[in-house]
């Protein structure tokens, strides 16, 4: 996946309310089982189940399978194509303050 | 949940470092044009004045032609300087997404140079996105990664 591809997937997968509210209980929990995602939740497990698999897919959600449960948790490193403007700028800046070093070592010695 | 009560939350970019020159020597790199051109990018129409327009201009995307649109917020003569830096188009998303944000230089004598802190404040992330709201601690120990992972991420890319 080329990065805008990898950012319309996140885009596409939070955008729905229900699955990002499904997210964001895997972020609180350390790790969630889909049956205890679906109580109180409103929705169906097989509904539930869904939402992960897209999760999953727009790699916001890792899962550990432990015997008969599947155990959900987040991925934080998903939402990074998110943010690459701050990417850009924090690595723009930082050259550019080693530029300012070496001009005023020259100007100012 | 309420969703008259969500507001995208922005981040800052802060860099804090000491420099072996006077306040005044940095003062005159962050604000004469010929000088800016040597160690950002080449600025038109700047003058260190409030109100200023200015323009740089950088690599375009989509359908934004890469200028970025300043304008001087504030001006204290060796200490503080101020400028808004917006750019972007609404139809990108990552690089060259909207982006209205302000680059603020704070300088401060310290013994033997210049403090310098630059914050370029104002990034929304996820731009146009409502996944910030109900900022539990979990969120925010997911936002403190993120700026680690951007970072990582970038780097990679420039090698």
């Amino acid at each position: 996946m080329n990065q805008t591809a990898a950012i319309n997937a996140v885009m596409r997968t939070l955008a729905d309310p229900t699955r990002r509210a499904v997210f964001e209980r895997v972020v609180k929990s350390d790790e969630i089982t889909v049956a205890e995602l679906t109580r109180g939740s409103g929705v169906t497990q097989g509904a539930i189940s869904q939402h992960l698999k897209s999760l999953k897919l727009a790699g916001l959600v890792a899962e550990r399978p432990e015997g008969r449960h599947v155990y959900y948790r987040a991925e934080p490193k998903g939402l990074a194509p998110l943010v690459d403007w701050m990417g850009h700028y924090g690595i723009f800046w930082r050259d550019r303050f080693a530029s300012l070093r070496t001009l005023l070592k020259e100007i100012d010695p | 949940m309420n969703e008259a009560a969500l507001k995208p939350d922005t981040q800052d970019i802060v860099i804090d470092e000491v420099f072996p020159h006077a306040p005044e020597t940095i003062w005159k790199m962050l604000t004469t044009g010929e000088l800016i051109a040597r160690w950002l990018m080449a600025p038109a129409g700047f003058e260190p004045v409030k109100g200023n327009r200015f323009t740089f201009q950088t690599k375009p995307a989509g359908a934004w032609d890469g200028t970025i649109h300043c304008q001087v917020l504030e001006v204290m003569p060796n200490e503080r300087f101020a400028y808004a830096w917006k750019g972007g188009h609404a139809s990108n998303v990552g690089y060259g997404s909207e982006l209205d944000t302000v680059v603020t230089w704070i300088l401060s004598k310290v013994e033997n140079g210049t403090r310098v802190r630059l914050i370029h404040s104002g990034f929304v992330t996820p731009r146009n996105e409502t996944a910030y709201r109900n900022m539990s601690d979990g969120w925010k120990k997911v936002v403190r990664n993120l700026d680690t992972i951007a970072g990582e991420q970038a780097s990679s890319k420039l090698h």
